[in-house]
């Protein structure tokens, strides 16, 4: 069968796996199917995808849902109280696992799990006090050959404010890690680098406009 | 530098940013109510961070993990639900579709959106609404075999679009 051929047959392949072909547009169309595995395969593939239109309901077709844009910062700060809490916190609606729903989860993590419980992460989560209403910034320290690379994150500067990034080490030396702008309403990690070592720094300051922010980088990572 | 795990506050944030969405529309399909919907992303993001140092990227994306755990946490919410029987009675009646259905329905209705609005178009006037191709042509102003190849081709993206969100059967 050419290919040609067969495009034809295949635009009515759509139909025919929503059962809407006439009776003679079917008869034509299944005798080609006969002797035809391609569009046997095409069909078979069109029709798995057509038997769970059903399930769907077209008044949600259109833009889908989002969650509330605080759920992103209620989520940080959720894994944020974890981490300082340093042991696992008592889950909200901590309904006790039955037996079978742990068997169940037990299953599905098993998949994926090849390494136990690592060693503390040598990154350094710094935390600025001391804000304006509406102003969030944290940044993520990660130790790296080459000194330090920094994850910024800002929210609720105006859009387009320059925002200028410094290590001052325990020497008292300041470097300059780099600089970005705010651009959206809505949180943004900017990553940037520096020579000093994660060991030697004392503090990180950002300058947010004409506002500048200290936090202290502290000696260990779970301190 | 662990590949793609949720084992750094900013692996959080990332993740977050990149399927927050997806697991929200989920978890709204199958229970029904946007602020349980929204426990279950907190607590799905919670369980992946405890976890962030198992996830492999080598056994499937992280889209797909996070979809297993949010599972768990949906059914784990549901049982809560099921215990207390007052929110029943509050005029407010979570949708109890059985779970693997409700994924299906999410991602057919994820997939509609993701197509192009000429396929989704012809696809909800001639199958949703049941009319005929000739009929629909006529309101299009296109051939009637112009709607039939549209059928065709939107199936087609809509099943693409089903892979791209983890459909495989």
């Amino acid at each position: 069968m050419t290919a040609e051929r067969c495009r034809e047959w295949r635009e009515s392949l759509g139909a025919h796996a929503l059962g809407r072909l006439s009776g003679e547009e079917r008869a034509a169309l299944e005798a080609h199917l006969e002797g035809c595995s391609d569009c046997r395969a095409e069909l078979d593939s069109l029709a798995s995808v057509a038997k769970l239109m059903p399930l769907a309901d077209p008044e949600r077709f259109g833009a889908a849902p989002q969650p509330p844009a605080a759920l992103a910062d209620r989520v940080v700060a959720a894994v944020a109280a974890e981490r300082r809490g340093g042991r696992r916190r008592r889950i909200r609606f901590g309904l006790a696992l039955s037996g079978a729903t742990a068997a169940v989860a037990a299953a599905l993590l098993a998949i994926f799990v090849f390494t136990g419980d690592g060693d503390p992460s040598p990154e350094r989560h710094v935390v600025f006090g001391s804000l304006p209403p509406g102003l969030e910034i944290s940044a993520t320290l990660e130790p790296h050959a080459f000194g330090s690379e920094i994850h910024m994150y800002v929210k609720g500067a105006p859009p387009g404010t320059l925002c200028r990034v410094f290590l001052r080490g325990r020497n008292g030396a300041q470097l300059p890690a780099g600089s970005f702008r705010y651009r959206w309403g809505e949180g943004s990690v900017a990553v940037l680098s520096s020579a000093f070592d994660l060991s030697e720094t004392e503090a990180i300051a950002v300058r947010v406009g004409d506002r500048t922010f200290v936090a202290p980088v502290g000696g260990d990572a779970d301190a | 530098m662990p590949a793609g795990g949720l084992s750094r506050e900013r692996d959080v944030r990332e993740a977050y940013a990149a399927h927050a969405g997806e697991l929200y529309g989920f978890a709204l399909r199958s229970l029904g109510d946007s602020g349980l919907a929204e426990e279950a992303v907190q607590e799905t993001f919670l369980r992946a961070w405890r976890a962030g140092d198992r996830f492999d990227p080598q056994l499937g994306s992280l889209r797909t993990w996070l979809f297993a755990i949010l599972r768990n946490v949906v059914i784990d919410l549901g049982r809560a639900r099921a215990a207390r029987p007052s929110l029943a009675e509050g005029g407010i009646e979570p949708s109890v579709e059985p779970l693997d259905e409700a994924l299906l329905a999410w991602q057919v209705e994820e997939a509609m959106r993701r197509i192009g609005e000429q396929h989704r178009r012809v696809l909800i006037e001639t199958y949703y609404r049941g009319r005929p191709y000739g009929e629909v042509a006529e309101e299009l102003g296109v051939p009637e075999g112009t709607v039939k190849s549209r059928v065709y081709y939107g199936l087609r993206a809509l099943r693409v679009a089903m892979e791209e969100i983890g459909y495989d059967g």
